[in-house]
């Protein structure tokens, strides 16, 4: 999986492109950890537009990353979602938990 | 690094001695090619230098045999020769020789050859003892599946999966499952299913399994209604597991005597209600988060509730079978499924579901866990034959007398779940214990009464009406939400009556009653089968030897002889 990160106004967004499985664990830790202890990064956004696959791992990581976006006092939202992704993340009502842009 | 020198001539040893000291080797020596192969074994060194012309066994001679000894590592044989002709040389190399340094020496040719092949040796430890490591750790992975294979395959065979109702299969995708099953019938007769995807494989799966089986086990035997099963296992989950971890499941309870089927899913494909004319009836979509993720106090185990008016299976898949027809993963394609369920006879539902994944896994191999529950939802299972705790002729002895009242006010009646925590005082009277499924129904269906009609005011003939039983169930979960006011109490007296045993049961609520005399006449007139209200009052008349209404019909009697 490819990640892009950009900065702008405060708002960090994470664009993944390919596979977004178990093996991108490492890739998309250090992306996230990289904005988490930028203190310009108030908000990260998570980009799916280019995402194909997603699996049950890639959830878990979600879940994490949420988790410690809340400890940072910043805040989370995951855009782009389309197919597969967005299907996979409805089933698992991610919607409930994360806060979705168009 | 230790250095085996071999040479027949004093001065020659000494200068190899010499410069290997001074690059900080140790040196052990050998006079001749018999000395060379019990040295050989004896100081096991890491290099040896080899002279070929020597007494009693030449080098040749020893450097073969020192190849043909057992040994794991790799040990280095240089010749050291005054023979220099170029087929020396070429003979020392095949004949087992890694090198060959001809004599008179060359002092910075031979400490050059020593480095070198010190660097070789090194690298060749360091693959060594990663490749050890490496194998330990395949040999511990390997294990711990082992083990964790043990756990889930012990998790899963339990007896409840042996169900008449019930057919499931379950292919794992390499070495075995996160996929979770099981079975078990309440203390009523409710056939209650689960099907749990837990995240990862292995150990990981077996962990999150271990506790999901114990609290859904443990709760289904004390007759807890979904909700709060599930409320548990979220709870469970998410006290243990760390945040990334997670577990998908669907939990249902098919009441086969009431003719309904409850569901709760979080994070899987949709169960659905096939009937046997082929129609899909009803269809649960995922309305939750998976397990293990909500806090206790942003979980919600609202359920939906079918009632079937007709007989039909109930179909619940893990997300590998749906994902199955694509061959890629991830398409959550519901469709071959259907129309595979929509399009085979009944009976044959099953099969064809299982051959269905063994033809497509035949051409690609599953990229998930494939699990597959089929629940038969018939219309005339007898209440209590599915038990066989079941007491029918055996009677028991003489009983020491019982007493028990408890009084609940509208936040108990409104948060807790009375029949379940009644039923686990009165399993602690031996004499009690093997009735508690009869007394389970009794106890249901009396205190259901007297909350449902006496506390909530619902009417039960509204369940008759086309959706009706939805309809009831929702009002029920709204007026016992906003309930503030009422009380219901329940008094167990266990005691000899003319040398029977027999527990007498009173329950009594503080609502304004209802004509219990016109109830009895029309309970005395015969039933066409076709309503759900009354149902449940007339199958505790069965199990009990009396039943009386007093006051305003806000009170009961019921006493049942053990």
């Amino acid at each position: 999986m490819l990640i892009r990160d950009t900065l702008v106004d405060g708002t960090a967004t994470l664009s993944l492109e390919g596979r977004f499985d178990f093996n991108s664990h490492r890739d998309f830790r250090n992306a996230y950890e990289a904005m988490l202890n930028n203190p310009q990064a108030r908000e990260i956004v998570i980009d799916f537009a280019k995402v194909d696959y997603l699996d049950s791992s890639a959830l878990g990581m979600l879940l994490l990353l949420r988790e410690k976006v809340d400890a940072a006092g910043k805040k989370i939202s995951l855009k782009g979602l389309q197919g597969t992704v967005k299907q996979v993340l409805e089933i698992a009502n991610f919607q409930r938990l994360f806060n979705i842009k168009p | 690094m230790k250095i085996l020198v071999v040479d027949d001539t004093p001065s020659n040893a000494k200068q190899l001695e010499m410069v290997a000291r001074k690059l900080g080797h140790e040196t052990v020596f050998a006079e001749d090619g018999l000395q060379a192969i019990e040295q050989y074994r004896k100081e096991q060194p890491d290099l040896i230098f080899m002279d070929i012309m020597m007494p009693r066994m030449d080098g040749i001679t020893a450097a073969e045999h020192i190849r043909t000894l057992p040994n794991e590592k790799w040990v280095p044989i240089i010749f050291f020769s005054a023979l220099d002709s170029v087929q020396d040389v070429v003979r020392g190399l095949e004949k087992g020789g890694d090198d060959y340094l001809t004599k008179p020496a060359n002092l910075s040719l031979m400490r050059a050859k020593i480095n070198g092949f010190a660097r070789i040796l090194g690298m060749q430890n360091d693959l060594r003892e990663q490749t050890h490591e490496l194998l330990n750790w395949r040999n511990e992975a390997e294990e711990q599946a082992r083990l964790g294979h043990h756990v889930i395959n012990r998790l899963v065979d339990a007896g409840g999966l042996r169900d008449p109702l019930l057919e499931w299969f379950n292919m794992p995708t390499a070495t075995f499952s996160g996929d979770l099953l099981c079975a078990a019938r309440g203390p009523d007769g409710v056939l209650h299913v689960m099907l749990a995807d837990a995240t990862g494989h292995g150990l990981a799966a077996a962990l999150t399994a271990l506790p999901l089986t114990q609290v859904f086990y443990g709760m289904v035997a004390k007759g807890f209604p979904l909700a709060s099963i599930t409320q548990e296992l979220n709870r469970k989950l998410k006290a243990i597991m760390p945040a990334d971890r997670f577990v998908a499941a669907i939990l249902g309870a098919v009441d086969l005597t009431h003719h309904t089927v409850e569901i709760w899913n979080g994070g899987m494909p949709p169960p659905l209600f096939v009937g046997e004319d082929g129609g899909i009836h009803k269809r649960w979509e995922s309305r939750h988060p998976p397990l293990g993720i909500l806090s206790p106090g942003a979980f919600s185990g609202a359920t939906e509730t079918y009632n079937y008016g007709h007989p039909g299976h109930l179909v619940i898949s893990s997300d590998g079978l749906v994902e199955l027809d694509t061959g890629a993963g991830n398409a959550l394609d519901m469709a071959p499924l259907e129309r595979l369920v929509t399009s085979t006879a009944p009976a044959a539902r099953f099969r064809a579901i299982q051959a269905y994944v063994g033809d497509v896994l035949g051409e690609n191999s599953g990229h998930d866990d494939i699990s597959c529950m089929l629940v038969h939802a018939v219309m005339d299972e007898a209440p209590l034959q599915a038990r066989p705790d079941q007491p029918d002729t055996v009677r028991s002895g003489p009983v020491s007398e019982w007493r028990l009242e408890l009084s609940w006010g509208a936040q108990e009646l409104s948060s807790l779940d009375i029949v379940p925590v009644v039923l686990g005082l009165t399993n602690q009277i031996r004499a009690l214990q093997p009735h508690q499924g009869v007394l389970f129904l009794i106890l249901s269906e009396l205190f259901n009464n007297a909350l449902d009609h006496g506390l909530l005011g619902l009417d039960s003939q509204a369940k008759d009406a086309e959706g009706g039983f939805e309809r009831y169930l929702a009002q029920r979960t709204a007026s016992l939400a906003s309930l503030n006011q009422g009380r219901i109490e329940m008094a167990l007296h266990l005691h000899m009556d003319e040398d029977v045993p027999v527990l007498d049961i009173n329950i009594a609520d503080s609502g304004p009653g209802f004509d219990f005399k016109g109830y009895e006449r029309a309970q005395a007139e015969p039933d066409d089968g076709q309503h759900y209200h009354g149902r449940g009052i007339a199958l505790v008349r069965q199990l009990c030897a009396d039943v009386a209404y007093s006051g305003s019909g806000n009170r009961v009697w019921a006493r049942y002889k053990l």
